[in-house]
């Protein structure tokens, strides 16, 4: 193709000179064309001036001839001869320089031709005939010729041959002329024709040129264009320019398919790279990543075949493992494993160089697939180098010959292959000791869950152990108080006895007055109602009345008893019901008037209700119960009293007095006090406390003489208590009693529900219980023993109760205390970091929120914190609907939280949570 | 009383076993199985052997092959030492974190649901199952959950369904319910004796307990929650990668597994995918 090679250069100059050619060529044309035009001319105007003046010479000549001649003859002068000798001799010269003119013009030739015997006749016959005549001087003859005119004859005939003869020779010329002009135009012609081709064959060649190397150029351009255009992959590197020129372009363009091929093999190298960079991420296994690699690299490779050698320390020595392969045929096929310096491997790893080997033997060995297998001849050996040391070998082999760019790929994967290599083993590394130290941390948890379980064995173990030390221990104890006890069990005996004797005798004395107290009315009724039966008309209408006066009085007394028995034994089974409602205080005196006053009157005693201004007109409580109260007190009173008054004062209680009485209740509580004073027989200081007991009166006598079943003041005092008040007496016998009646102006009804709660649970326990007794035998054990624990448990135990309301601290305090617990209240939280300095053997602490002086959170925060109490289990008490206050509690330090209102149930849970001592307590 | 705890047990001790009773413990936990099917192979070898090594000082036996010849021709013994294996250290909410992550990230996933199941596998004494019926309940999710309490323990299974648990934990128990994030008064839910707590029975509605061993039972059902804490910590490897697949099989798309804090996903079976929904926690979610 070099020998074509055409450049632009060489085409620019070739088309000039292509056009000069042209020019030069057309230029010869046209002299060419202008000399023969010129010769032409040349022609007419030698040649045929010639023809002419040799003709006329010749014509002159003859004339000369024929002057010569007359002249002669005339004169016989010979001088006259001259002129006709030279022309004689001339003529024919001319003639044939004339002939040998026109040779080439036949006609004229023949014409000529004509002349010459023409004039060679005149010569002889006439001139040299005169001439002669003359010489011999023949006059006659000459005379005779002249006469005859024979010469003119002749002459006039050459005459007129020599007219045609350059008439024609005229013709002659002007058709030159014209045939001159005609080339003339011709020319003309051929030099318009001759512009015409050049600037054609210019424009052509400037066309083609141009074409030529703007075409090749614009492919050029239009190809890059489409290269950077290529929206698909941003550069399509897979094109290449296709130039058919063999000029400059073709080179550029060449170069820049070279460039383009340069930029794919890049672009290839950085593809790939990219594709296998990306590929190790997330790889968590040098198998899964060498295998990777190997399958990803071999096909950009076309190789055949693939292995992956790992370095691997086996002890000191280092060697190179196979991990992973491609195209392997089996196992045996791959070296397992090389020494540094082992075999090509082990050499590249040595040297930490690449092996390229081709032309290698066919027998190295065989790639196989179904159908066969065949060598391949080329092999690549390549170090993986991470950071100067060798991790790894790959091997490659394949059909064609590696190329650059493999070799390229290869180097600039070495780093990134090593380093996710080490990374991965690192990651594996890690993994493995993660899963080592996962081990190791199970077994540790277990291990500790073993030694938690051991420990709390062990604890139990203990507990039991010290349960059974105890329980040694008591029995000595009690074997030693055996005796100790057995005496005082028979000085309890002995009082027990005399106890029993007393109570007996009360229950004596009790039934006694029951039956004498039921046997008077009914006797009564039995008698008057058996006369009233067998009444035959002699008792008279007012013996009869009286009689049934009598039965009705003896009856209601009879129920009046029946009720006071009844209303007792309901208390006594906690079954009476309070029903607060607001009552009118300023109704009482005007009852207690209408009910007593008859009475007062009948005995002829004074009767005064006073009541203080400062007293409300209206409390609540239970109005029916409260009634009863004061009716009981006053018809004592009234018994009892022979002469002088009783006096009733409803005042306000005094709050010393409150606070005395009533502990629970707050100093600002409105407490109504009414007091019932007599002048009767009054009560012996020793007997004051008994007459509120039942079936007691101050002695067995007492009613015999005053009546009544000794059972009013215990009702009025169970009345009162579940009124939330007290009752009090102060007496001199003799002089008379005042009873004192106090009673809350607020009465809550939950503190009774609580208390009613109570009751009622006990009489389920007891419930029960009793059927659990009556159930099994060996469980009556159990439970008698779970009570015992249970009483156990709470007997005994110190209590906080920091609260300020009153109510809610009777209704605690009454809970608590039942159950055997001590309890101490303290009003605000103040008072309660002062109880717990003073004595620090608290086992538990109830806590209210809001309070005055400080509130609970301040005072559980001052508990944990200044008085470093951190095992005291505190218990919040939080309102329901605080949601916030839980988490205020627990941040204050409390152990654990109830919800107010109290579920007397679910306190005792808690606090048996509280109380009981925990195993493994940090 | 029982009499495995009579014997006292001096010292704490977590004595490893030397080579020969290795043999032996070998021989003991083939003869388990071949005898009685308890299949305790593929236990955590150390821990297993310590707890054989105990049971036969508590037994005041020479040799493991005498506790292994006891175990097969005098009754009682198998039972205290089946007892032995499954002592399980639970407590109401374990972990309290665990148990307020619960509620915090995982109940209000599980609101989306018509209905939810959670198996609590190796319940032991019941104390997480009822830990987690309050935790429902206070969500008020407890109307539409079912709680499948597993365990291999009979005995366990037994106290766990009375809902019974000694007053002497009590006091860490309220920490703990109050530390994961309980809303009311712990008390609330229990009545007392002098011994026990009992929880009230309107939680023991909706859980069902039922002897289930992880070693050579399937799955039952297919559950929203799995918890199973500190209970493969006792398995080794291969055992721990049979029950992941017993639990990865059990659990819906999007359910979520619970493990111990000292436990982890590493020993994973491949191909199981779990999203680590509170790592720290050990809450993962299967993808």
């Amino acid at each position: 193709m070099k020998g074509l090679h055409f450049n632009i250069h060489t085409k620019i100059i070739a088309g000039y000179l292509f056009i000069l050619i042209c020019l030069v060529v057309s230029l010869l044309i046209v002299m060419n064309r202008m000399s023969a035009l010129q010769e032409e001319v040349d022609f007419i105007s030698q040649h045929d001036i010639e023809v002419h003046n040799l003709a006329n010479q010749i014509q002159k000549n003859v004339i000369d001839m024929e002057t010569g001649m007359r002249g002669y003859v005339i004169t016989g002068n010979e001088e006259y001869l001259e002129p006709y000798h030279i022309a004689s001799r001339n003529w024919l010269d001319n003639y044939s320089k004339l002939h040998s003119l026109l040779a080439d013009k036949g006609t004229q030739q023949r014409n000529l031709e004509e002349i010459k015997p023409l004039i060679m006749n005149y010569i002889t016959s006439s001139a040299e005939y005169a001439v002669n005549q003359k010489k011999i001087g023949n006059q006659t003859v000459l005379d005779d010729f002249f006469k005859n005119n024979k010469g003119k004859k002749r002459t006039d005939e050459l005459r007129a041959h020599f007219v045609s003869f350059l008439q024609h020779q005229t013709n002659l010329t002007n058709q030159r002329v014209e045939q001159l002009s005609q080339n003339n135009n011709n020319l003309k012609m051929t030099l318009y024709a001759i512009i015409l081709v050049v600037t054609l064959i210019t424009i052509a060649t400037a066309v083609y040129l141009s074409n030529s190397i703007v075409k090749t150029i614009k492919q050029v351009i239009w190809t890059i264009k489409g290269i950077t255009d290529s929206k698909e992959s941003g550069v399509d590197l897979a094109t290449r320019i296709e130039v058919n020129t063999h000029d400059e372009t073709r080179e550029l363009a060449e170069a820049m398919n070279e460039l383009l091929s340069n930029l794919e093999k890049q672009n290839w190298i950085q593809k790939n790279m990219a594709e296998i960079s990306t590929m190790y991420q997330g790889m968590t296994d040098l198998t899964e990543l060498t295998h990777a690699f190997i399958t990803k690299l071999a096909p950009m490779f076309e190789a055949v075949y693939g292995v992956v050698y790992l370095r691997r320390n086996q002890g000191s020595e280092v060697r190179y493992v196979k991990e992973a392969g491609y195209a392997i045929a089996g196992e045996e096929s791959a070296g397992a494993s090389f020494r540094l310096g082992e075999g090509l491997i082990g050499q590249a790893a040595l040297d930490k160089r690449i092996f390229l080997i081709d032309q290698l033997p066919e027998e190295h060995f065989k790639v196989t697939s179904g159908l066969g297998d065949s060598s391949p001849r080329n092999l690549l050996i390549a170090p993986i180098l991470v950071d100067g040391r060798v991790e790894a070998v790959v091997e490659f082999a394949a059909f064609q010959p590696f190329m650059a760019q493999h070799l390229t790929l290869l180097d600039l994967l070495q780093d990134k292959f090593g380093s996710a290599i080490t990374n991965v083993a690192g990651r594996m590394e890690v993994e493995r000791l993660l899963g080592e130290s996962q081990v190791l941390t199970e077994e540790l948890q277990a291990q500790s869950e073993e030694l938690q379980a051991q420990s709390e064995e062990l604890q139990m173990q203990q507990e039991q152990l010290r349960i059974t030390n105890e329980y040694l221990e008591e029995q000595r104890q009690f074997a030693e108080q055996r005796a100790f006890e057995l005496k005082k069990a028979k000085d309890e005996l002995e009082d027990y006895s005399r106890k029993l004797q007393m109570s007996s005798q009360y229950k004596t004395d009790f039934l006694a007055n029951m039956s004498h107290e039921l046997r008077t009315p009914l006797n009564s009724i039995l008698i008057l109602s058996q006369m009233l039966m067998e009444n035959d008309g002699e008792m008279d209408e007012s013996e009869v009345k009286e009689s049934s006066r009598v039965v009705y009085t003896a009856g209601s007394d009879l129920l009046r008893l029946i009720d006071d028995i009844l209303d007792l034994s309901k208390i006594e089974a906690g079954k009476i019901e309070i029903l607060t409602d607001d009552m009118n205080v300023t109704e009482i005196p005007q009852m207690m008037k209408s009910m007593f006053e008859p009475i007062a009157a009948k005995k002829n005693l004074t009767f005064e209700v006073l009541t203080a201004s400062n007293v409300p007109n209206v409390i609540t409580t239970d109005g029916q119960r409260l009634q009863q109260i004061w009716k009981n007190l006053l018809s004592n009173a009234f018994k009892f009293t022979e002469q002088g008054s009783v006096t009733v004062r409803i005042e306000l209680a005094k709050p010393e007095k409150v606070q005395e009485l009533l502990p629970g209740l707050d100093e600002e509580e409105m407490v109504l006090e009414i007091s019932v004073t007599d002048t009767g027989i009054g009560i012996a200081q020793e007997k004051q406390q008994i007459i509120f007991d039942a079936f007691q009166q101050v002695d067995g006598t007492t009613n015999r003489q005053y009546g009544g079943t000794g059972l009013g003041l215990s009702i009025c005092r169970e009345f009162t208590r579940l009124l939330g008040g007290a009752i009090t007496v102060e007496s001199e016998p003799d002089k008379g009693s005042t009873f004192t009646l106090y009673v809350p102006g607020r009465q809550e009804a939950a503190e009774y529900h609580l208390l009613e709660q109570l009751a009622l649970n006990e009489a389920a326990v007891s419930i029960s219980t009793e059927e659990q007794e009556s159930a099994i035998e060996e469980t009556e054990i159990e439970v008698v023993e779970a009570e015992a624990s249970d009483n156990q448990l709470f007997r005994g135990k110190k209590v906080l109760l920091v609260e300020d309301d009153r109510r809610n601290v009777f209704a605690l305090v009454t809970a608590l205390e039942k159950k055997g617990v001590k309890v101490q209240v303290a009003e605000n939280g103040r008072r309660a970091i002062e109880f717990l300095q003073e004595q620090a053997d608290f086992d538990l602490v109830f806590m209210d929120i809001m309070m005055p002086v400080m509130g609970g959170y301040e005072a559980m925060k001052a508990i944990r914190h200044d008085l470093k109490m951190d095992r005291l289990p505190i218990i919040a008490l939080t309102a329901k609907a605080m949601k916030g206050e839980r988490d205020k509690c627990m941040e204050a330090g409390a152990s654990d939280y109830i919800m107010k209102p109290l579920n007397i149930n679910q306190l005792f849970s808690l606090m048996r949570v509280w109380l009981t001592e925990q195993v493994n307590e940090d | 009383m029982n009499e495995a705890t009579n014997e006292m047990v001096t010292d704490i001790e977590l004595q490893e076993p030397n080579e020969l009773q290795e043999i032996e413990i070998k021989l003991l936990l083939e003869g388990l199985y071949q005898m009685y099917g308890y299949d305790f192979r593929s236990y955590v070898r150390g821990s297993i052997g310590r707890r054989i090594l105990n049971r036969m000082k508590a037994e005041r036996l020479p040799t493991i092959t005498a506790l292994l010849e006891k175990v097969f021709h005098e009754p009682g013994v198998l039972e205290r030492l089946l007892n032995d294996f499954s002592i399980r250290m639970t407590e109401m909410y374990r972990d309290p974190s665990f148990f307020a992550a619960f509620r915090n990230e995982v109940v209000p996933l599980l609101r989306e649901l018509p209905e939810i199941r959670i198996w609590h596998a190796g319940c032991a004494t019941g104390e997480e199952v009822y830990s987690m019926a309050i935790l429902l309940q206070e969500e008020g999710l407890m109307e539409r959950a079912k709680i499948y309490a597993t365990d291999m323990n009979e005995k366990a299974l037994k106290a766990a369904k009375k809902g019974a648990f000694p007053l002497k934990k009590m006091q860490q128990y309220t920490k703990n319910y109050l530390k994961a994030g309980g809303k009311k008064a712990f008390s609330e839910y229990y009545n007392t004796d002098h011994q026990f707590a009992y929880f009230s029975p309107s939680l023991n509605e909706k859980l069902t307990f039922a002897q289930h061993n992880l070693v050579s039972d399937s799955s039952f059902n297919e559950f929203h929650v799995i918890l199973c804490r500190n209970v493969m910590i006792y398995f080794d490897n291969a055992l721990q990668q049979q029950v992941h697949s017993l639990f990865y099989d059990s659990l819906a798309d999007g359910g979520f597994i619970g493990l111990g804090s000292k436990e982890s996903m590493l020993g994973l079976p491949k191909g199981m995918k779990y999203a680590e929904f509170n790592p720290s926690e050990k809450i993962y979610r299967k993808k």
